[in-house]
């Protein structure tokens, strides 16, 4: 009998199981499913798009939903990819097929992205990836996925753009780089192109640096950089390594003319937090920056702040406005039929709300699925006797009024 | 060639704080001849006690030690009492039962994730404590000064478990066992009340070697896993359940890290390490000091 | 080892037919499944439940009957994914192909990595095969090409959805990768009741029990031990190019992960290790239990499913040491005692 008892038990709990899954509200919504890092390495990211994203759907729902859908509300579904290719691909065909979502969204690892992407596409469910910068994301010639955040070869571009304005600014030269890098894919695409641009404008790469961003020493990093002597250095890295690497860096006292990061781990809130003064004069390339001058940024930086304790940063800030370009396209489409959403995100044109709080004009996609408008700010840490901040400071329109760089590093 | 000696004392510091986390396991294993897997998640429970005791105290880092010590003693202690003695208890005729390394992973993946959960995904460190970023300079060459001092916390710690195996007679009881628990047993020792004192013993270490990291290492959730591994590696190039060979280990494996790279990616230097465990492997499976019964 | 409890029934006189027939039902029932389950959410969940049950069952033949502890399969996961993907993309060569030549490359690494370490007993064993997964590892992250292949290093490769069909081993649905899953999955347990009657399964136990003793018999343990491992890192090897395929992107952290070691290792453990039904019974309850969890907690409280993934862990190795296998074989043994005895009678 014992068995039969088990049996019925298990049966039951396993029903218990599916039904909660399968639960459907009764009221119009729009379903969005959100694949992110909760759990792992990249927790720490994972949670701050989800946060970022569940203010401006907080915003997006208060404000009285879709209206066009007679006030729907959008409702977010989250799921742990534990940065695991395979998990996220799982939770992106449950979404799809048990939780009905109407789109997609999130991933931030590419290795998830790339799957998840292909998943989309079967299904024909919109995927609208705020950041995985990956080039190849948006190359592979899909339908249904658009990106907010720019792709890692206009990162580079725009490095290397600043770094020549920087060199005319100064009226100093910079001739030989060294790149240090996490050795993943993020990583290697920065490096790729950094090569690439290098070559082009006639610098000298006296170092070449992978290195494993589980690693627990990187002093040996930090010789090499010091024995290679650059004039600037190129910097790709998650947190963890990017506090060990900026505070080894002190330690060794290594003082290039100018350490150019690529936003990641050195964007992350606890980066400065941790990394402290060392951090100071760091120049790092974002999307967006709290001191960005746009109508609302400020505004919507410190209802975050209040909400979660910390600034917005690039990424998230990419993730609160991938909802309201979601918002918008829902609007248009007035249907929740994912071909019908993608029409309306394919000619999406955003140039008013809070989504504009980006550092650009408008949200437009191209035909790959690519924010084309996505642009890039440098910002450098530096201490203006209110404690570390992080200060726009190129392109130049985009510059603090009456901040003047500090070039080389002191 | 200064640069080289840098190089050299650089890997010899840290590869001796691998080593100092490294002790708690080849301890743990030469008693109870278990590898416990949970072993890098006890260094990151030792370092967040380390982090909170100087972070709501104000004390110097150093002295977190008269906090973290018991504290990971009895946690130690409790964590053998309480989840894995019963499964010694229960596979009382093999010698090395596989079962524990699954229930030390579980516990890491218990710990690991409960942090995440109590403490948030955050990296965090110490910001204005005395050690951080101090340096001595040698002439052109530069020595971390928190380094140091957890080469000489692991010089000090071997020492002491060794005069503690050697000199008392709990230390001998301690022996008697990881030699032949049922001929221990048969002279009145009770080997499981061994065992708790043994992974007690092993994870006061790991909170020694969480101690001797915080002033200069970031502390978050998943950072025992970097240091699994390594430990793992440690402890065989040593000889498992060897006091001397896990500290000569970590420096083999710390000046590898740290010479390396000066002539080939940090990334190529990883797989040297691993390279280099399997040679050994096969050459001289007994590791350093290892016994040769012992395999 | 109780290897094949399930299947040696005394025969008692009973037909033949009747003793298979739970057996022959079971079958029918998984191959049926895909009729009654028609979401494609709860389809790839069987489908990874089925082909972790497969991996298990592959490593089962070390693992289990040659008493040691391997934590480095995923070793020939990555190597079966990478040669099949890489032949595929750069030669069009069908992954079926690929699957095979996976699976030769795999069985040459694993008698190769075997022959040092299955001289070393317990801990080392373990430690060791980590160490060379985790080294694959490393390696393929640190090589963007191995002589004319492209690996792509740390980026990994992508299966773009073309061509799909039986040839390309790539599908729009879901049911032929759950067939051809479950058509692996009864070959491998095939084999491995056919290796537990043979001689070579007798001299496995008893060498991975008694080494010395096997020994003095006369039974050369290392040579069978090869065998185990050649044929088992073969059959891991086929999961790879199925994985591969499935999710259609391997990376070196996702196929050459020291998670699925692991996870194959638990699977075998709380099933119960060196018996046929260990593998099923471990991923019929762990992976529920790792899927479900993450889908009900992952958005709330992140981590929260690897803490009950433990704690299960935890409670089965303290209730069942010897795995969920012996008290679901004693349980069934009474059942079929039961059923025929009463059957027999009337």
């Amino acid at each position: 009998m014992k068995i039969v008892r088990i049996l019925v038990a298990s049966i039951a709990c396993c029903g218990w199981l599916l039904g909660a899954a399968a639960e459907a509200p009764a009221q119009a919504v729009v379903k969005v499913g959100n694949i992110l890092p909760l759990s792992g390495p990249s927790a720490s990211v994972g949670l701050q798009n989800k946060q970022a994203q569940d203010m401006a759907v907080q915003e997006i729902n208060d404000a009285g939903g879709i209206k066009s859908l007679g006030g729907a509300k959008i409702q977010m579904l989250y799921a742990d990819s534990e940065s695991k290719p395979e998990k996220g691909v799982a939770e992106a065909e449950r979404f799809i097929n048990t939780e009905k979502v109407h789109i997609l969204t999130g991933a931030w690892n590419s290795a998830v992205s790339y799957p998840v992407s292909a998943v989309a596409e079967r299904y024909q469910i919109p995927f609208l990836v705020p950041v995985s910068v990956a080039d190849k994301i948006t190359e592979q010639g899909f339908k249904y996925v658009f990106r907010i955040a720019a792709k890692d070869s206009w990162w580079t571009r725009d490095q290397f753009a600043f770094l020549k304005d920087l060199q005319a600014e100064f009226n100093a030269k910079v001739a030989t780089l060294a790149f240090v890098y996490e050795n993943g894919d993020w990583g290697k695409g920065f490096a790729e192109g950094w090569k690439k641009h290098a070559q082009a404008g006639g610098y000298k790469v006296v170092l070449d640096e992978p290195y494993p961003s589980t690693a627990t020493d990187l002093s040996p990093v930090v010789q090499k950089i010091k024995r290679a002597n650059p004039d600037v250095l190129l910097l790709t890295s998650n947190a963890a390594d990017a506090i060990l690497l900026t505070n080894t860096m002190a330690e060794y006292k290594v003082k290039p003319k100018a350490i150019v990061a690529s936003g990641g781990g050195h964007a992350d809130p606890s980066y400065l937090k941790a990394a402290g003064k060392n951090a100071r004069y760091l120049f790092d390339i974002v999307e967006w920056e709290t001191d960005v001058n746009k109508p609302g940024a400020k505004e919507t930086n410190e209802k975050f702040k209040k909400l979660y304790g910390y600034n917005l940063t690039g990424e998230s800030v990419d993730a609160y406005a991938a909802m309201y370009v979601l918002a918008d396209a829902l609007e248009r489409a007035a249907s929740t039929d994912p071909r019908a959403i993608r029409d309306a995100l394919a000619k999406t044109r955003l140039t008013k709300g809070p989504a504009m709080i980006v550092g650009y004009d408008a949200i437009e996609f191209d035909e790959s699925g690519q924010n084309k408008h996505a642009a890039l700010v440098m910002v450098q840490v530096n201490d203006l006797g209110k404690g570390l901040e992080r200060i726009t400071v190129w392109p130049k329109a985009s510059r603090r009024a009456g901040y003047k760089p500090v070039f080389p590093i002191p | 060639m200064i640069h080289l000696l840098e190089d050299t004392i650089n890997g010899v510091l840290m590869g001796s704080i691998y080593g100092l986390a490294a002790l708690g396991l080849t301890l743990i294993f030469g008693v109870l001849k278990v590898i416990n897997f949970a072993h890098g998640s006890l260094l990151m429970v030792g370092m967040y006690a380390a982090y909170w005791a100087v972070l709501l105290t104000g004390v110097h880092p150093y002295l977190a030690l008269v906090f973290v010590l018991p504290l990971m003693f009895a946690f130690g202690y409790l964590l053998q009492a309480v989840v894995i003695q019963p499964i010694f208890k229960a596979e009382r005729e093999v010698r090395e039962p596989i079962t524990v390394i699954i229930v030390t992973t579980g516990v890491w993946y218990i710990l690991d994730n409960l942090a995440l959960l109590v403490f948030g995904p955050q990296y965090r460190n110490i910001q204005d404590n005395p050690l951080r970023g101090r340096m001595i300079e040698a002439g052109e060459m530069l020595i971390s000064v928190p380094k140091l001092w957890g080469f000489c916390a692991a010089v000090a710690t071997a020492a002491l478990i060794w005069l503690f195996l050697q000199k008392t007679r709990m230390g001998r009881a301690v022996r008697a066992t990881s030699l032949d628990r049922d001929a221990a047993s048969l002279q009145g020792i009770n080997p499981y009340k061994i065992y708790n004192i043994a992974f007690g013993l092993g994870t006061a270490v790991a909170g020694v070697a969480g101690v001797a990291l915080v002033p200069f290492y970031n502390i978050f959730p998943t950072v025992g896993v970097l240091f699994d591994i390594k430990c793992f590696i440690i402890v065989v190039l040593g000889g498992l359940g060897s006091i001397g060979g896990a500290l000569l280990g970590g420096m083999i494996i710390g000046v590898i890290e740290s010479v390396g790279p000066q002539f080939m990616t940090a990334t190529w230097t990883e797989a040297i390490v691993y390279g280099l465990f399997l040679g050994f492997l096969f050459l001289r499976p007994s590791g350093l000091f290892g016994v040769k019964y012992d395999w | 080892m109780n290897a094949s409890t399930v299947t040696r029934q005394p025969a008692s006189g009973r037909p033949v037919l009747l003793r298979w027939a739970p057996l022959l039902l079971l079958l029918a029932f998984a191959f049926a499944l895909p009729l009654v389950v028609r979401s494609a959410t709860y389809l790839h969940i069987l489908i990874l439940l089925l082909l972790y049950a497969y991996l298990t069952t592959s490593w089962n033949l070390v693992g289990g009957f040659a008493g040691v502890l391997p934590l480095g399969h995923a070793a020939f996961v990555g190597i079966g994914a990478y040669t099949s993907t890489v032949l595929s993309l750069q030669y069009g060569l069908s992954p079926w192909i690929g699957m095979i030549l996976g699976g030769m490359i795999s069985t040459i690494v694993g008698v190769l990595i075997g022959l040092p370490t299955f001289k070393m007993r317990g801990a080392y064993f373990a430690l060791a095969t980590i160490a060379f997964a985790e080294g694959l590892r490393v390696m393929v992250e640190n090589l963007d090409r191995l002589g004319p292949f492209r690996l792509n290093g740390p980026r990994g490769l992508q299966i773009p959805p073309l061509e799909v069909g039986f040839g390309r081993l790539m599908f729009a649905e879901k049911e032929p990768y759950y067939y051809i899953i479950l058509t692996m999955l009864v070959l491998a347990v095939g084999i491995t009741w056919a290796v537990s009657r043979s001689k070579l399964g007798y001299c496995l136990a008893a060498g991975g029990e008694e080494p010395e003793a096997a020994q003095s018999l006369g039974i050369n343990v290392a040579r069978l031990k090869l065998i185990a491992m050649a044929i088992s890192s073969f059959l891991t090897s086929l999961a790879g190019t199925f994985w591969a395929q499935f999710t259609l992107y391997i990376h070196p952290k996702s196929v050459m992960s020291l998670d699925i070691s692991f996870e194959i290792a638990f699977i075998a453990l709380i099933g119960g290790r060196g018996s046929i039904a260990g593998p099923l019974l471990g991923a019929l309850l762990l992976r529920p239990v790792s899927d479900f969890s993450r889908i009900h907690f992952g958005d709330t409280l992140p981590g929260l499913h690897l803490v009950i993934f433990g704690v299960v862990l935890i409670l089965v190795m303290l209730y069942q040491p010897r795995g969920l296998q012996e008290p679901l074989t004693r349980l069934y043994r009474r059942g079929m005692q039961r059923l025929f005895g009463t059957g027999e009678g009337g």
